[in-house]
């Protein structure tokens, strides 16, 4: 990732000290240098170690994560999870001490909640996922006030061993980290963990080959209910005025042509991701006599998930929410490295 | 006076930029100028709002001035709003002596038949255009002034410009009164859609530049031509490719300034075609695709692509056509029989 877009995307007060051998990987793999790439699993049976637990992952379907990378965290405990969201409340109180305005003229009371989600990983050498949760509960009648959640933020982890294994004993592994809510509130927890755990937290890109990758996977996974349709969006910001090009298939005519491309259940090559999109590009360009390939890819969007280029991600199937979360949690480790 | 007229008139007076202000109210004419100057049109808009209730109040203003208020701010920035066209179609060569009263009157009357509970109001315009604000209520409760419908038609060709905002369930209604009233036979919808009215107008009545052949005995010259007396090493590597990009623009487009829409659809159930080499789908079925192409400014973005090098010149019909056809809203079919490569739209 460019480092001018990192600077400019990294939280305030960033002091990054690592503590660590250099984190060195073996080779790349999503979409950095033609490989194999295993699928995500299959949809995951109901019982086992690694699988979420579908009520508790409900509530993170549907809603929109801005996605970020996080250096491992130094001399985090999972036992200490409650001292944690004292901590952070003390450190939001201050800030609107500070006279940090949120909302305006709403006097917040808020409360932390910091907890573990202890299905929501890849393989036992995974850490936990953590969540923090921020709710906000009106003075104005104390006791049995409704609280409602105004800031959500969740640290994972889905196969990262090639992360996990080279990090020093002190060191917790939480490369992916997912955020809803007001960007003030980001800010401040973001801040808190930099602070605290000596880690650093960095937006996360999602490049147009990375994005291509997801279209072509999705594309391929089975869904059985819902017929979405494979959107591509495409942006072409650099004319005297800018054009944007949604480009939707539906779904079984574009399952049906990566079916075709695909060789291997369970693999797919960058070639055949290629031969996807260039597809794609060519039947667009049999019609408009444009190409696509010259312009950027911004979003992609299935049944599955929806991606953009930003770093923003929306998941919208419980059964591969951990097949996303492995490719996002790839692409925090390559970040970070 | 009515609370929702004094409620609508604030509202209505706040959506409008504090400069042009005074000038609509001026055009509005309910206000006099004595009591317009009474008015402090460098405060906040709120308070003006208010001084402008105020004086509505002295006037005894009822909900027909405030509609008129309304269309004038519509007419003055009708690109807040999305304009449909629609072409009315009447058998026979008749053509009838258009009586403005009794369009007016037949409109209304059409409406209020069905509908008790509406609000109708006109304007007309120099260029022939009759504006029509209908607000709508329900056989139960008033009209809403706020789920307001436009129309604009003007009444020398069969097109009509609608907006039909929250209530499309009304929308058979209207057309039924817009028939009756213009003595037309049917109606139907082109399938276009912008919130630029004007280029729409243009579109529909030609107005926008034509291209015309005309004769140009040299080749055209690129504009910032490098003196021939800079160093020659330096040459314009694709200066013939880009004189040929800009004539067929030309051609394409033509000179003037296109007509302004921001959106433009295509329904694609085409064939999907590809190198036999490369083994991959070769289905009989159409390849069902939904192409959305989104700008401030649609066919200039479009013309662009070619000089940009994102597209081939000339560029593609199906983009092309969109004035002459009068539409942005397309279902591409394969064409069936000699040639696979084209296409027809239905």
């Amino acid at each position: 990732m460019e480092s001018a877009d990192g600077a400019a995307r990294t939280l305030p007060s960033t002091r990054r000290l690592s503590r660590g051998p250099l984190f060195g990987r073996a080779h790349g793999r999503f979409g950095l240098s033609p490989s194999s790439w295993l699928l995500p699993p299959a949809p995951r049976s109901q019982v086992g170690p690694g699988c979420a637990d579908p009520q508790t992952t409900a509530f993170l379907l549907r809603k929109q994560w801005t996605l970020y990378s996080v250096t491992p965290l130094y001399r985090f405990s999972n036992a200490r999870l409650r001292d944690y969201a004292r901590l952070l409340s003390a450190c939001i109180a201050a800030e609107k001490q500070k006279g940090l305005a949120v909302e305006v003229g709403v006097e917040l009371d808020i409360k932390v909640a910091v907890s573990s989600l202890p299905d929501l990983k890849g393989s036992d050498q995974d850490q936990a996922a953590i969540l923090v949760q921020l709710s906000s509960r009106s003075p104005a009648s104390q006791k049995n006030s409704e609280e409602k959640l105004i800031w959500s933020g969740w640290f994972c982890c889905v196969f990262g061993d090639d992360l996990s294994e080279n990090v020093p004993e002190d060191f917790t592994c939480l490369p992916l980290f997912l955020a809803n809510g007001a960007e003030t509130y980001t800010s401040i927890v973001g801040s808190w963990f930099q602070k605290t755990f000596d880690c650093c937290f960095r937006r996360l890109a999602i490049s147009p080959l990375n994005l291509s990758w997801m279209a072509a996977m999705w594309t391929g996974c089975k869904v059985d209910k819902t017929v979405s349709a494979i959107e591509l969006v495409f942006s072409v910001p650099c004319l005297p005025h800018p054009l944007d090009i949604s480009y939707a298939i539906h779904p079984e005519d574009a399952k049906a042509l990566w079916d075709t491309i695909q060789k291997t259940p369970g693999e797919i090559t960058q070639e055949e991701v290629d031969v996807f999109m260039d597809c794609l590009y060519s039947h667009f360009h049999r019609h408009f006599k444009i190409h696509l390939s010259a312009t950027k890819l911004v979003k992609v969007s299935t049944a599955i998930a929806s991606a953009h280029c930003d770093g923003i991600i929306k998941f919208l199937q419980s059964q591969y929410l951990t097949g996303v979360l492995m490719l996002l949690t790839e692409l925090a480790i390559s970040q970070i490295q | 006076m009515d609370e929702t007229v004094t409620e609508y008139i604030r509202r209505t007076v706040l959506k409008i930029p504090r400069e042009e202000i005074k000038a609509m109210l001026q055009k509005w004419g309910f206000l006099s100028e004595a009591q317009l100057e009474t008015i402090n049109f460098h405060q906040m808009k709120d308070n003006i709002s208010q001084d402008v209730v105020k004086l509505c109040e002295e006037n005894s203003a009822d909900i027909k001035q405030a509609a008129v208020l309304d269309i004038i701010y519509n007419h003055i920035y009708p690109n807040k709003r999305v304009w449909s066209v629609y072409q009315m179609n009447k058998t026979g060569e008749e053509t009838d002596f258009f009586d403005l009263r009794d369009f007016k009157k037949k409109f209304k009357r059409r409406l209020r038949s069905a509908l008790q509970n509406v609000t109708v109001n006109f304007r007309e315009y120099e260029d022939n255009a009759i504006w029509i604000r209908v607000a709508w209520g329900t056989p139960y409760t008033r009209p809403n002034q706020y789920k307001t419908s436009y129309v604009v038609y003007h009444s020398q060709t069969p097109y009509v410009f609608i907006s039909v905002s929250v209530l499309k369930s009304n929308l058979p209604l209207l057309c039924e009164a817009l028939l009756v009233a213009s003595n037309y036979h049917d109606i139907r919808e082109m399938e276009l859609r912008s919130h630029s009215l004007n280029s729409l107008k243009d579109i529909v009545f030609k107005r926008y530049n034509q291209n015309f052949q005309t004769y140009r005995p040299r080749p055209l010259q690129e504009r910032n031509v490098v003196p021939e007396s800079a160093d020659l090493r330096i040459t314009q590597e694709n200066r013939s490719e880009k004189e040929r990009i800009q004539r067929v623009n030309r051609e394409i487009f033509g000179d003037g300034p296109q007509p302004k829409l921001e959106f433009a659809q295509y329904k694609l159930e085409t064939m999907f075609k590809s190198d036999p080499k490369m083994h991959v789908l070769d289905k009989k079925e159409p390849f069902r695709c939904l192409v959305k192409f989104h700008s401030p400014h649609l066919l200039e973005s479009l013309k662009s692509l070619a000089a940009a090098g994102m597209a081939d010149t000339p560029l593609s019909p199906l983009l092309t056509c969109i004035p002459e056809k009068a539409r942005n809203y397309f279902k591409i079919r394969e064409k069936k029989g000699f040639f696979p490569g084209s296409f027809v739209s239905p």
